[in-house]
């Protein structure tokens, strides 16, 4: 069988020990929902081991530094993301890294770590629950996604906290009335759902406004906070042009220790 | 008749449920081969992470380049 290129990736990366948790719009094939993305996206360990192990990977296969964060725990886990390139086969693929994904708490990503280690899947990926979260983007059609996860999910409470259909919530909760009751504190438009659909659909579409103007607000403080990291950058990329991707790391740490802060305050 | 239900992603996109491991996979490999075609739109843009987009680099033309190395 012809494999394909984010699962060899996957498989490569836990050679020997579970580094690389496949998410995102890769994680939505794995769940047979849509191809969707061109890109691969892996949830790291935030280990100097993991972290070294990934970028010798990604330097056998040629890849270069994108723009962003050096692949390096310092700014992995102030939830900077590290981003690589390089060619196969015609096949231009995108790697792109995080150790703290976006909405999830600590707590939740040391279960996720857990349960990953647990199943001891060849090619692990995201469950359900941590890519919908992660699914919280700006993005419109990331929650189409969510939509079609929530139908996957087999908690009710889950399933009431995450879907985002108006039929499927009033079904739900008709069927669950005790579960609602408990559920509906985090969730604010589970107190609509007795009100009618049209009340709850557009309870739905505020609620994902809302969640959109969120992420967007995240991203701007990373990018304010990137603002002398960009300004340097042309230089900076001349610089690791061309070097084998140890070296270019090497270069692009020591420059970033001086213009990229590791933390970033998340208004 | 059959019951209305919110939909969100295309019949297509779910019928992936259907497919063998190795079908998956074929299907997986032609979609990311076709959408290469896209390369050049997304060229400095980012799927996933905290940024956006790629800065811009940019390149003295090649006679400024050529003038600054006498």
């Amino acid at each position: 069988m012809r494999a394909n290129i984010y699962q060899e990736l996957t498989v490569t990366f836990n050679s020997g020990r579970l580094r690389a948790i496949l998410s995102s719009g890769q994680a939505v094939v794995m769940h047979r929902l849509a191809v969707m993305s061109k890109d691969g996206d892996w949830i790291l360990r935030e280990d100097d081991e993991a972290l070294e192990h990934v970028l010798k990977v990604l330097a056998k296969r040629g890849a270069h530094y994108r723009f962003g964060a050096p692949l390096d725990r310092r700014w992995l886990a102030g939830g900077w993301s590290s981003h690589f390139e390089f060619r196969m086969k015609g096949l231009r693929v995108r790697t792109d890294f995080v150790t703290r994904p976006p909405r999830i708490s600590g707590r939740a990503l040391e279960s996720v770590w857990m349960n990953a280690e647990a199943a001891q899947q060849e090619i692990p990926f995201t469950d359900m629950i941590t890519l919908a979260e992660m699914k919280k983007t700006n993005r419109e059609r990331d929650y189409a996604v969510i939509g079609e996860l929530a139908r996957l999910i087999k908690d009710p409470a889950d399933c009431l906290l995450l879907s985002r259909s108006a039929r499927d919530l009033i079904a739900l909760a008709q069927e669950h009335p005790e579960l609602l009751e408990r559920v509906a504190a985090r969730r604010p438009l589970l107190n609509h759902v007795r009100d009618g659909r049209d009340v709850l659909e557009a309870e739905l579409d505020a609620e994902r406004r809302e969640l959109i103007h969120t992420n967007e607000r995240r991203l701007q403080c990373y990018m304010e906070a990137a603002k002398d990291w960009v300004s340097a950058w042309p230089d900076v990329s001349a610089k690791i042009s061309g070097l084998p991707l140890g070296e270019a790391h090497n270069v692009l740490v020591a420059h970033a220790e001086t213009l990229l802060p590791f933390h970033v305050e998340v208004s | 008749m059959s019951v209305m239900r919110d939909e969100f992603l295309s019949e297509e996109d779910l019928d992936l449920r259907n497919l063998s491991d190795e079908e998956l996979v074929a299907y997986w490999n032609q979609w990311l081969e076709q959408a290469q075609a896209t390369n050049e739109a997304d060229a400095n843009t980012y799927s996933h992470g905290v940024f956006e987009c790629e800065p811009e680099v940019r390149r003295l033309p090649h006679v400024a380049e050529f003038h600054g190395q006498r």
